[in-house]
């Protein structure tokens, strides 16, 4: 009746995995069995994450790639076999006030969250198309959006509109991939135990302002966030499209 | 437990669940005993109770079963203030009587909303609070909702009226719970194939809805809501509170 997290035979690809979630999902698909893809801008990051998964008797293969580079992402897939799962995680985050976002950061984060996410997406869906018997063994796709894909926040609004968008996207994949058997879903992390927040966190008054906002009072780890996306990559969520596994601790639902 | 892959993992813990010998419920109960959790099982028919308790017990876990009406308020809640042992609740019980909004039987209306909307709230109440009592430091609740509690459907008025009312008491429960770290989420299934469904499911007219309405084209199964509710009861969600899993193949997502 229970169905275990297990992805034995599965190919995984993770986009920006040379850190704090991405590191996360890879060591954690790795563990569940998975040979996982990992890229990243950083080759020595890339090289330690793969020391981790070879620690954990897991397999994993490293590429140094821009994902805003689409002939890059092109290239990669052509170097391997299948792919069965891909883990949309690359992006960022520069914090602005609507009235004085500058454009350039505006451009960067909307070409890195919402176009090369879109383009990744569609590249890997092509590739997972290619295995003959895909309707039978099925596909999962995970955006990793953000609890701030579901409710707006201060200082946040090119993120924001990137976020939502993903939600959009995931959602229509989802429609068009399901005569594939590709599942399509996304992963809403409210403030993670990562690199990239421990740099906002320095600021201690926006600390305290955002673990007030978190029910259970406790920023998530990057093991809550890999877990959920273990579970949507294999059988355990087979029925599951379309939708969000938000890991908030109740951000969203106040 | 790897570096970053948590279990779905629920020894030491008790589950209470309602409607147990039947449907969702009989399958969460395993489940979650295949998890390796201790079962206290609330249900009508003792012959059932008896054979799901010798299913259960093979698992090699406890088994406690309790025979009684969700709508007995006075015998639930002298029964909920002895237990010694509570962790988990799958406030399961439901029902249905489709008819169309302008034919709905008062006789129909008071018993959707005493089963699926005052039990439930009773229920999750006094397991709140016994779990609350008993110092067990954490719980996880889980009501059973429906895709019918997000969107409509055609002859389930009632139904989503006590549905959408589910999912906001699980919003509002997250937030109160919160500080005692009992997490209150709920799980939307589409129309799984259950000894209560089965008559739906005759209708050729019906299953041909549910199947248009699909996108992947497979009905749920027990299994796959139970391993989502396994999920949300077990430590591998520890930061999933105050949301739904939502289990339809695609269904809201359109």
């Amino acid at each position: 009746m229970l169905k275990k997290i297990n992805l034995k035979n599965k190919i995984a690809l993770v986009t920006g995995a040379g850190k704090g979630l991405g590191k996360a999902c890879s060591i954690a698909l790795a563990e569940a069995g998975a040979k996982v893809i990992i890229l990243s801008r950083t080759k020595s990051d890339l090289i330690k994450v793969a020391k981790i998964i070879k620690k954990t008797k897991g397999s994993s293969k490293a590429f140094v790639c821009d994902v805003t580079d689409t002939e890059e992402i092109k290239n990669i897939l052509k170097k391997i076999t299948r792919l069965d799962i891909l883990v949309n995680n690359a992006g960022n985050n520069r914090p602005e006030h609507f009235t004085k976002v500058k454009r350039e950061n505006m451009e960067y984060l909307t070409n890195l969250n919402m176009k090369a996410a879109f383009n990744v997406a569609q590249l890997c869906s092509q590739k997972m198309l290619k295995a003959k018997n895909r309707k039978k063994i099925g596909g999962s796709i995970i955006h990793m959006s953000s609890q701030l894909g579901k409710v707006g926040c201060e200082g946040r609004n090119v993120y924001n509109m990137n976020k939502f968008g993903v939600e959009g996207l995931a959602r229509a994949m989802a429609v068009e991939l399901a005569p594939y058997n590709i599942r399509v879903n996304t992963v809403c992390p409210t403030f993670v135990e990562t690199p990239m927040v421990k740099k906002f966190f320095k600021n201690k008054k926006f600390k305290s302002q955002m673990l007030d906002n978190i029910p259970l009072g406790r920023v998530a780890k990057e093991s809550d966030v890999a877990t959920a996306v273990a579970f949507l990559a294999g059988d355990t969520s087979e029925m599951i499209t379309g939708t969000s596994l938000v890991v908030d601790g109740g951000w969203t639902a106040k | 437990m790897g570096l970053f892959l948590k279990d779905i993992n629920l020894k030491g813990k008790t589950a209470l669940i309602t409607g147990a010998t039947k449907g969702l419920g009989r399958g969460t109960a395993q489940a979650i005993a295949e998890a390796g959790g201790d079962i206290i099982a609330i249900g009508r028919n003792q012959n059932e109770l008896n054979s799901l308790g010798n299913t259960i017990r093979k698992l090699h876990v406890r088994y406690i079963s309790f025979n009684c009406d969700v709508n007995n308020f006075y015998r639930i809640k002298s029964f909920i203030s002895k237990l010694k042992k509570l962790d988990i609740l799958v406030n399961n019980a439901g029902t249905n009587i489709p008819e169309s909004f302008l034919n709905v039987k008062k006789t129909s209306l008071e018993t959707l909303l005493n089963v699926n909307t005052k039990a439930v709230f009773n229920i999750a109440q006094l397991c709140a609070n016994q779990i609350i009592k008993l110092k067990r430091r954490q719980g996880s609740i889980i009501n059973v909702s429906s895709i019918f509690g997000l969107v409509a459907g055609q002859k389930r008025s009632v139904y989503s009226m006590t549905k959408f009312g589910v999912e906001g008491l699980t919003k509002g429960m997250a937030l109160d719970l919160a500080k005692y770290n009992i997490r209150v989420n709920s799980v939307c299934p589409n129309i799984v194939l259950t000894p209560r469904t089965k008559k739906y499911f005759a209708d050729k007219k019906y299953n041909k809805y549910v199947k248009n309405s699909t996108p992947i084209n497979k009905v749920v199964t027990v299994s796959d809501v139970a391993t989502a509710v396994a999920f949300l009861a077990s430590d591998a969600s520890s930061m999933i509170t105050g949301s739904s899993i939502i289990i339809d193949g695609g269904w809201t997502a359109k």
